[in-house]
């Protein structure tokens, strides 16, 4: 499937939609937490998205990939979502963004 | 980028009623301790001491722990439950043998029920050991958290066996030696084969995700591993078959490995990125903190010290109450609000993420309770000891209301969550996310 990047606004607006989704343990948006690796859409006005969870095997994965692709039909409903969990990179803290981390010291 | 997988958990009617189960026999084990205080005064093998400890190991621990241990070994292994109906059926033979033992040991009725409940447990413990090791066998990738799992199961099913034995002694004396021989076996394999490597393979995995920490070096865990089961089978084999004075040898051992977990957790706990501790976290730091009462005792009970007689079942009985009361329990006081919030908010609101706007698992529970259920339980835990140290039976009165307190507002939390209904939901509205 070909995939194509996204016009920057767009892509800035699906990042943003995104970010309503908490990671209900940490309690930090998935954005900010630096799950989403990649979003792109298809030539078949596919919008795909690439993202991962802080751990494999985590209980939360499937209420995540539901709500991220929920809130994604929501927001875009002419457009087909598909999410798919990754593991490769995995994740690690490195990819918490600048303002994830003042969102876990702001909690301390 | 490699694909994964989506969500192994299993059904919430295979989870829950483990949690609502352990919840009522909490509460049945305050009660009960309320009405023997008067059994703290002598030798441990008392029908209340043994109805007690049994509630507590059986009803109590073993069954949370079973019910988290089917949510969260998908998370370890990495793959789905064998099969929800050996854990369904599980439950039910856990249960209907530890009410029928309790029963048993407190009206010390050493017939038909004891012998119905002994095997109604073993069938349990066959059945979770087929779960888990079949569950094992699917997994992706096989790590050290793996053996530490697969092979408390074993010992829990060793433990259940001896103590099936035992019954069947009560009744039909073949056993070369003296019960309390045997006792000693069945209650350390049980503590330490069964209730801490099983804690130590799930907590190497969960409490370093908790505190956001990253710590891929194993050594330490290897070494634990290594060094628990060593002591184990070095104690059993003397126990049975020499009788040596290197009990105190084995219990290093098995000391040392638990010190390696410790020592695992504060190389983890360096890397964490997560500042806030919340109550739940700081409950299970008290619980590792109470963890040391009976690594040291351990030490003293197996050194045969030439103490006086009354103080050394003083000793032996807070060993006991260090473990069950003291850090099994403190661990499932915390670790309950670090699982159970997530399993119950993924089963209620998995249908209207991304759509509504829901509520976080931490607000599905009492804060102001669970702060209460902490401190109730440290001061019980406290009077209890001393209660028993100091063989006061009003100081031993006001621990076991603590702890009755404890269960109480435990139980009152447990129940809120078990009962959550999603309800009033509002739909998401576009704005600024910070503020969904």
């Amino acid at each position: 499937m070909e995939t194509q990047n996204l016009p920057e606004d767009f892509g800035q607006e699906v990042y943003e939609t995104l970010k309503y989704i908490i990671d209900p343990e940490v309690g930090i948006n998935i954005v900010d937490l630096g799950l989403v690796y990649q979003v792109s859409l298809s030539e078949e006005g596919e919008l795909v998205v690439d993202m991962t969870l802080t751990t494999p095997g985590c209980p939360m994965s499937g209420t995540i990939r539901t709500a991220a692709e929920q809130i994604l039909l929501k927001r875009f409903p002419s457009l087909n979502v598909k999410i798919n969990l990754v593991w490769s990179p995995p994740w690690s803290m490195d990819m918490i963004t600048e303002e994830g981390m003042r969102q876990l010291e702001r909690k301390a | 980028m490699s694909a994964a997988t989506t969500s192994n958990s299993p059904g919430k009617w295979v989870v829950l009623p483990h949690y609502a189960f352990a919840a009522l026999a909490f509460m049945a084990l305050g009660v009960l301790l309320l009405f023997s205080t008067d059994a703290f005064g002598g030798h441990y093998f008392h029908p209340k001491l043994l109805t007690l400890t049994h509630v507590a190991a059986l009803g109590w621990a073993t069954m949370v722990i079973f019910g988290a241990l089917y949510q969260l070994l998908p998370v370890v292994l990495e793959c789905k439950l064998y099969s929800e109906k050996l854990a369904t059926a599980a439950f039910g033979f856990l249960g209907a043998g530890t009410i029928l033992l309790a029963w048993s040991f407190w009206h010390f009725e050493l017939g038909w029920p004891m012998h119905v409940a002994a095997c109604s447990l073993v069938i349990a413990f066959i059945l979770f050991n087929i779960n888990v090791a079949q569950t094992a066998r699917k997994a992706p990738k096989w790590t050290i958290e793996s053996d530490f799992i697969v092979t408390s199961a074993i010992w829990l099913l060793v433990t259940g066996l001896v103590g099936l034995l035992m019954v069947v002694n009560f009744t039909m004396p073949f056993l070369p030696v003296e019960h309390t021989h045997y006792l000693k076996l069945h209650a350390h394999i049980g503590m330490a084969g069964w209730f801490l490597l099983l804690i130590i393979g799930v907590g190497a995995k969960l409490i370093p995700m908790f505190l956001l920490a990253h710590h891929e070096d194993t050594k330490k865990l290897n070494w634990s591993y290594n060094l628990i089961n060593a002591g184990l089978v070095l104690f059993t084999l003397d126990h049975l078959l020499f009788q040596t004075a290197l009990l105190p040898v084995y219990a290093a051992l098995v000391v040392a490995g638990v010190m390696c977990f410790l020592l695992y957790l504060r190389e983890a706990a360096k890397t964490r990125q997560r500042q806030d501790i919340d109550l739940g976290m700081k409950q299970t730091f008290v619980a590792l903190a109470l963890l040391l009462l009976p690594l040291l005792l351990v030490l003293v009970v197996s050194s045969q010290l030439a103490l006086p007689q009354s103080l050394l079942s003083s000793v032996y009985l807070v060993y006991g109450i260090s473990v069950f009361f003291g850090f099994i329990s403190a661990l499932i006081l915390g670790q309950t609000f670090k699982t159970l919030p997530f399993i119950v908010w993924m089963h209620a609101y998995e249908d209207y993420v991304g759509r509504f706007k829901t509520p976080m698992p931490k607000d599905m529970y009492s804060h102001t309770l669970l702060r209460w259920q902490n401190i109730s339980y440290l001061l019980g835990f406290i009077l209890l000891v001393a209660g028993v140290l100091l063989r006061q039976q009003q100081v031993i009165l006001g621990g076991a209301i603590g702890f009755t307190l404890t269960s109480l507002l435990y139980t009152a939390n447990v129940f809120q969550m078990l009962l959550h209904k999603a309800h009033n939901l509002k739909p998401f509205t576009y704005g600024n996310a910070k503020s969904a």
